[in-house]
């Protein structure tokens, strides 16, 4: 069977069709010129130029800031209640499927988290090829993680290639049908062939804690936070609890951490396991490039090049990587 | 639940910490079911100091003999003290112009007259002494001095952030100011826990949350040199809240 396609003219009815099954959002320009993952406005088309948000989506499943339990001396700890909605993540580039690939083997592995399964359920993700730019490293650097989407949108000039990945997908695409037509042309290649290499999945040794590229990092890094913030894959959270202004309440907070914070690996008593920015930027190298806990030996960085592109101090860990991992494809 | 005792007292400083307080105007009645505010001249006269207090708030940096003396005293008579504001923290706009030759500053100020004659070059409070937790900002965060309080009402002190403000920013999804607005935005040496509050209105950070811990100031002048901002540039933007900074 040919491959079916909708043409670029019919996107905006496309984009109508879909918001009767679910809240849409996708990447939105905004008037600061950022490229954020938001709702698309009826009657708008999101920005499909972009290559890539400032935010990646794991922003939608784990919250910057946010109250996961709370105390009251009656009820003792109880889940946040969450008004979740069924929402459509649309145009998402191979990198970012990774991603969300990647935190759900973390958080609906051996101890699923309620929150996270819960809005991760509501998710419909809807993939979109692209072109790597002089940042990505999708195509440098494989990865043994899976583009997963319900629909998989590819471009070619007239329009976008339509493929289904999931029963979710095929009932959207059946939705649309009357929108589709037969590709006749050339299908240009998969932007996912450089993810689902399993045979990266190896553990391979220890990077070598003496290069003296670490210290190098570690004299230019402003310790901002910004590389892990805006990484797809980094998922590292600090967990808060602050009391309620009476005597019997309090909330259990969880917000986004960094590895290069200070605080990352202290312990009470004030003990770091990671004093030197130097031991830090091991650390997170081997998180993005080796994996570890469960996870080793399965590469972390899906090359969306949004460290790179956020740092204020311009530091690229993708150089290191190459010489140190060195996998041609 | 028994009260705690609280004191609540500025030095040299415009007030604004101690106001903020006051503007919690939602949770100052259940405040008062957890607090009793026994020394705040601010807010109630009179304001007479007795016996100890499980808690002092010192809003202000010091900069006159008297001054001193008072912060002794509710060192001496308090459990914990907590430095209230940047001033408190690390001697603020007052110590702006420390360094500079004190006679000449006052009389150009007050001229000839005796007026405030036995000033000194203001300090923060940790200079002089022990502080037991911080709530900088300027003002503090109303959140931050809500925790606080509700934090010592169950004996326990602020978990102390070690963030840059630039960490909030982007959780917030900020243009960055610095690096897409070559704006001279102190953010990335700031201490965050303002939730960006400056940079998420477009404006860069003017540093009124003092230094972060393990600020690289040196990678931070290289990148403002880049934007076109030299050293003093830097130094008088930086040393407007916290003439400690070492540059």
């Amino acid at each position: 069977m040919a491959p079916q396609y909708i043409a670029n003219h019919n996107l905006p009815l496309l984009l109508e069709r879909l918001r009767r099954y679910a809240e849409l959002h996708g990447p939105v320009r905004g008037e600061d010129g950022v490229v954020r993952f938001a709702a698309i406005a009826p009657g708008t088309l999101p920005d499909l130029s972009a290559l890539r948000t400032l935010l990646p989506p794991k922003k939608y499943l784990l919250h910057p800031q946010e109250t996961i339990l709370n105390y009251t001396a009656a009820a003792g700890y109880q889940l946040q209640a969450e008004d979740v909605r069924s929402l459509i993540l649309f145009g998402l580039h191979p990198c970012d499927l990774a991603g969300i690939n990647y935190l759900d083997r973390v958080f609906l592995g051996d101890a699923p988290d309620p929150l996270y399964a819960a809005r991760r359920a509501t998710l419909t993700l809807i993939g979109i090829s692209c072109t790597p730019d002089e940042f990505c490293s999708c195509h440098i650097l494989p990865s043994p993680l899976n583009a997963l989407s319900d629909l998989f949108l590819c471009s070619v000039d007239e329009g976008l290639i339509v493929t289904s990945g999931s029963p979710r997908g095929d009932e959207l695409l059946d939705g649309v049908k009357d929108l589709l037509e037969e590709w006749e042309g050339a299908v240009p290649e998969d932007s996912r062939r450089f993810f689902g290499h399993a045979e990266a999945e190896q553990v391979r040794p220890e990077p070598d804690a003496t290069l003296p590229e670490w210290q190098e990092f570690a004299s230019h890094c402003l310790g901002c936070g910004a590389c892990s913030l805006c990484c797809p894959t980094c998922y590292c959270f600090d967990v808060l609890e602050f009391c309620g202004l009476d005597s019997c309440s309090a909330e259990r907070v969880r917000q986004w951490d960094n590895c290069l914070f200070k605080s990352h690996a202290e312990v009470a008593g004030g003990t770091n396991f990671r004093k030197e920015r130097a031991e830090r930027f091991l650390y997170r190298y081997r998180h993005k490039y080796r994996g570890f806990g469960p996870l080793q030996g399965v590469p972390s960085c899906v090359g969306c090049g949004r460290c790179r592109v956020v740092c204020p101090a311009g530091l690229d860990l993708r150089p290191l990587a190459e010489r140190l991992e060195g996998r041609p494809l | 639940m028994k009260k705690l005792r609280v004191a609540i007292a500025g030095l040299t400083a415009c007030s604004g910490c101690q106001l903020s307080l006051l503007n919690c105007e939602d949770e100052l009645p259940r405040m008062l079911e957890l607090f009793e505010f026994h020394y705040f001249p601010m807010a109630s006269s009179p304001a007479l100091m007795e016996g100890e207090y499980d808690a002092v708030l010192v809003e202000g940096c010091l900069s006159m003999p008297h001054e001193k003396e008072l912060l002794q005293e509710l060192r001496r008579r308090s459990r914990y003290l907590v430095a209230l504001g940047t001033c408190a923290v690390c001697g603020g706009v007052a110590a702006l112009r420390n360094g500079e030759e004190r006679e000449q500053l006052r009389q150009s100020v007050y001229g000839e007259n005796q007026v405030a004659s036995e000033t000194y070059e203001p300090l923060p409070l940790h200079r002089v002494v022990q502080v037991d937790a911080a709530v900088t900002g300027c003002p503090p965060e109303k959140e931050e001095l809500l925790r606080l309080l509700a934090g010592l009402a169950r004996g326990v002190l602020p978990v102390a952030i070690d963030y840059p403000v630039c960490t909030e920013c982007r959780m917030r999804e900020n243009l960055c100011l610095l690096t897409e607005r070559s704006a001279l935005c102190l953010g990335p040496l700031t201490l965050g826990g303002c939730s960006a509050r400056c940079p998420s209105l477009g404006v860069p950070c003017e540093g009124c949350r003092g230094p972060v811990p393990e600020a690289n100031l040196a990678e931070a002048l290289e990148i403002y040199a880049e934007k076109g901002f030299d050293k003093a540039t830097v130094r008088d933007r930086l040393r407007r809240f916290c003439p400690e900074w070492k540059l």
